[in-house]
């Protein structure tokens, strides 16, 4: 049973108190024992100070540990965890890195987490194939690092590469500044092995483009852990693009950046990437970074093209006359690597930036049809003008998904209602507007409420439907994704993760 | 099911579709379903699915007649035919999106997009007869998979019919998404078995400046497969299709290997690759501009072993295609640098000769770390063949019950799927 609005909030509330006052643990010394003589003293972590690392993810606003935490090293280990917490009924959380923005390894209502960051070799590489196997406590960045010699990549790049794990994006079907041009990690992932909540182990897919049966990877990658533990991947490579043209293009105003976003996509050319900067973004970068963004532009595209070297100033060039006649005022192509690189330092940092704007800020993750994205920002700043907030912007234009960064400061009771208000209000804007919830931080706990605006409850159901039939006691990551009784957070304070 | 039966069934479908929309099949259609229905929208194919789900009858969506009549052991009762579901619902071409009917066929649909410079780039045979829905259904794909990917790449939304008569929808028509599980990649490839796609939203492309083809034969398969390997290693290519001496024959070319290689992108880019593909096929190869090129192209794309005995896909670690495709001692046609093949053979007359040699070419697939699907065998033969590749255990075991909760009362396309599902 579905249930929404006031009702689903009272019964979350009875449920989360209930989880947090039950004195009955199910985790147990005989339980402790078995599971110590599978992983060893040093594949767990019991005591409650340690634990308080695994509170949250990037989502700060819900805390809540985990009664243990188990570091298994193979995928024999993480079976026979699973079959062990199968046979006595204990739910269980995956997590990864912990970088997640939704609270998708939030241990809620399930004593036990189960990392996979020392499953972490690479298997195998088939340069030939542009394949590679890895286990799922791999980090992102190591994978390209492992093959770019051989002039390859692997394109999905969450800004969180440098610690994410290729676990976790599976999990959160992850995207990036790239995927504009790249797709998200759904494109790039062929096979997995996973590790079913009964501890059964299903290879699905391979190195082959085509599968035999259901897609079931697909099914997988995006279900935020509710279907078990991924412990190994098959990755597509892709080959890296042999030059860039890096672009700065500089704005009065925000509503002619987000015109020339559609011009460049209406003129059939797709770049690598197209990220977004509002001039509150860019003064909090400038006086953070000194990174020479103009701080009286009203808005700045990082516009960014690659591929062959042969064509691509050509390609610079149009992209540059189109921005233009959409109103830049000033285009300025990065002279070479270093130049580049402070760009995209300047674009992947933003968020810390931010810091000094106010004590806290909330990011949200909606996206709309990218024609809309002059609508969506007249609605943020309207939004911003009627809660009495302010909002900055910064985002992948070029996809259109937006993270606005709404500012507060939680010692006002009063301004952080509003900042939770003016939060959901640009989500709802998003939808009214033909778009999502979210392009790439996922539902977890934090969207769970606002799931029935773009699912019919016959859509709901036949989701959960497709989850049970990886996880039929909803064991893998309870209360998660999809609004059930007892499993809507009541947002108390606003969205504070570092969106990236 | 007896004449009486059948009529009375008739009868009762017209009640829902009204009756000129109740139809016997046409003969493409004969061995995939004993009746036609066509529906006028997603409410009616509801009604459908609950009529036959209260009284046991099965029902396929009739989109992939071809490939049901091969696959299916005995016809559905019921095919759904989308003909009537068949509008564009929205397309935006500054969003890159397009909203379209499961009825409305690939071809009706680039039409459309093409008048702004878009396709959507899935490129399965013959797009004037493969509607949307048959292209999600049967998740066949073409030359352009190596640089656009596969149907499953380019669904970012779908509605579906699927038992008790529930309208189900998943994704959106934003091309970047993650709420909620992905309903497209559950529907692509799962040949009507799990409900009745009714609408589809799919990402569309630029369709590029310039292209240009360069054509090259070769006096054997492994020179070509070498060449095309080589290609694929330095050259960014829109496609890069190998075919056998038969195929190419087949095709009007003279009968030699050929390596068919796509590029694409402005006047400099083409040039410049251009130079480097002749390179490394050497100065014999024919060079094919523009409209000649898409002459060319599309008669590659629709190539369909008509004549043979037996047809199959094979799909493996890229690297390891030439080896199988060697060994395999089959004709074919090879997406090189994506695993992917299509091969035939016209020597196989005897139950006994076609499944030795699937068995033979399933091995080869197996060894190579992929899999083989059955396209199509001689139709005195298609009772003896599984069309599948059953997956290990685990596998199979997790499809089983997906096809049984999506499917509990196992009436939409039954009995020819994986493991018989």
């Amino acid at each position: 049973m579905l249930v929404r609005g006031p009702h689903a909030k009272r019964l979350a509330r009875a449920t989360l108190r209930a989880v947090a006052t039950t004195g009955q643990s199910m985790i147990d010394a005989r339980l402790i024992a078995e599971l110590c003589e599978i992983i060893g003293d040093d594949g767990m972590v019991l005591r409650a100070t340690e634990l308080k690392v695994y509170e949250c993810d990037g989502w700060t606003l819900e805390k809540c540990s985990p009664e243990i935490l188990l570091r298994p090293r193979t995928i024999a280990e993480v079976s026979a965890i699973l079959k062990i917490l199968h046979r006595r009924g204990i739910a269980f959380v995956p997590r990864g890195a912990g970088t997640g923005l939704s609270g998708g390894c939030l241990p809620l209502g399930a004593p036990v987490m189960i990392c996979t960051s020392r499953m972490n070799r690479i298997l195998q590489i088939d340069h030939a194939s542009r394949r590679i196997e890895v286990e799922s406590g791999v980090v992102n960045l190591h994978v390209t690092n492992a093959v770019k010699a051989r002039g390859l990549m692997y394109a999905p790049d969450p800004s969180s590469q440098v610690a994410c794990t290729i676990g976790g994006n599976v999990a959160e079907n992850s995207g990036g500044p790239h995927t504009l041009k790249y797709g998200v990690t759904t494109n790039h992932v062929l096979g997995v092995e996973i590790v079913l909540p009964d501890g059964e182990i299903a290879e699905l897919g391979g190195p082959a483009e085509e599968r035999c049966g259901y897609d079931l990877v697909g099914a997988i990658v995006g279900s935020e852990g509710t279907t078990g533990i991924v412990t190994r991947a098959t990755l597509k490579l892709t080959r890296a693009p042999a030059a860039y043209r890096t672009l700065l293009a500089i704005f009065a105003d925000i509503e002619n950046a987000t015109r020339a976003v559609s011009a460049i996509i209406a003129a059939g050319i797709i770049p690598g990437a197209i990220e977004m900067m509002d001039q509150m973004i860019i003064r909090a970068v400038e006086a953070a970074f000194h990174a020479g963004l103009p701080e009286d532009a009203g808005a700045v595209l990082i516009i960014e093209l690659d591929g062959i070297a042969a064509g691509i100033d050509g390609h610079a060039q149009n992209v540059s006359e189109l921005v233009r006649a959409a109103g830049a005022n000033e285009v300025r192509l990065a002279r070479d690597e270093a130049e580049r690189a402070t760009l995209w330092k300047a674009r992947k940092r933003a968020f810390g930036a931010v810091g000094r704007l106010a004590p806290n800020y909330a990011t949200q993750d909606g996206v709309v049809p990218r024609t809309r994205l002059p609508d969506i920002l007249r609605a943020i700043i309207a939004i911003s003008h009627r809660h009495k907030i302010r909002i900055g912007n910064v985002f992948h234009a070029g996809d259109g998904n937006i993270h606005p960064i709404v500012l507060y400061d939680e010692r006002d009771a009063g301004e952080t209602q509003r900042a939770i208000e003016a939060g959901r209000d640009i989500l709802k804007a998003c939808v009214e507007m033909g778009g999502s919830l979210t392009g790439e931080h996922g539902i977890g706990v934090e969207k769970m409420a606002e799931m029935p605006l773009i699912f019919s409850p016959e859509d709901l159901l036949v989701m959960s439907e497709l989850r049970r039939v990886f996880d039929p006691d909803q064991r893998a990551n309870p209360n998660k994704v999809i609004p059930v009784p007892g499993s809507c957070v009541e947002v108390t304070a606003p969205r504070r993760q570092v969106a990236l | 099911m007896s004449a009486r039966d059948s009529s009375a069934l008739a009868r009762e479908l017209a009640a829902i579709v009204g009756n000129p929309h109740v139809r016997a099949p046409s003969a493409l259609e004969t061995r995939a379903a004993s009746i036609i229905v066509e529906p006028r929208d997603a409410n009616e194919v509801a009604e459908l699915v609950r009529k036959c789900e209260a009284d046991a009858i099965t029902l396929a969506p009739i989109g992939a007649a071809r490939t049901l009549a091969q696959i299916r052991p005995a016809p559905v009762a019921v095919g759904i035919s989308l003909a009537r579901i068949d509008r564009v619902i929205a397309y935006e071409p500054d969003d890159m999106t397009v909203i379209a009917d499961a009825g409305l066929t690939l071809a009706a649909l680039n039409s459309l997009t093409a008048t702004r410079g878009q396709r959507l780039p899935a490129d399965p045979p013959y797009p004037d007869r493969t509607t949307l829905g048959a292209l999600v259904a049967a998740a066949q794909a073409g030359p352009l998979r190596l640089s656009e990917g596969t149907v499953r790449d380019l669904l970012i939304g779908v509605r579906f019919v699927g038992h008790d008569a529930r309208l189900i929808h998943g994704g959106g028509r934003v091309v970047k998404n993650v709420a909620g599980y992905d309903l497209m990649k559950v529907m692509v490839g799962s040949f009507g078995t799990l409900g009745i796609v009714t609408e589809t939203t799919f990402k569309v492309r630029p369709i590029p400046q310039r292209y240009t083809a360069a054509i090259a034969q070769f006096a054997d398969p492994d020179a070509a497969l070498i060449a095309a390997a080589a290609l694929h290693d330095a050259v960014p290519l829109i496609h890069l299709e190998v075919v056998s001496a038969a195929v190419a024959d087949a095709l009007g070319y003279p009968a030699h290997p050929q390596v068919f290689a796509g590029i694409a992108g402005s006047a400099e880019e083409v040039a410049y690759l251009l130079s480097q593909v002749t390179a490394l096929l050497g100065p014999s190869s024919t060079v094919l501009a523009d409209a000649d090129a898409v002459t060319a192209y599309e008669h590659l794309r629709d190539f369909d072993a008509n004549d043979a005995a037996i047809a199959a896909q094979i799909a493996v670690a890229p690297a390891e295609l030439a080896s199988c495709l060697m060994r395999s001692g089959a004709e074919f046609r090879a997406h090189a640098g994506c695993g992917v093949a299509q091969i035939f053979t016209r020597d196989a007359s005897r139950a006994e000769e076609i499944r030795r040699t699937l068995s033979h070419w399933r091995d080869l697939a197996h060894g190579a770390r992929g899999n083989l699907r059955v396209l199509r065998v001689n139709d005195d033969f298609h009772h003896e063949v599984n069309f599948f590749d059953e997956p290990p255990g685990p596998a199979l075991a997790l499809m089983r019950r997906l096809k049984s909760t999506f499917d509990p009362r196992g009436v939409f396309n039954p009995g020819c799927f994986v493991g018989g599902l």
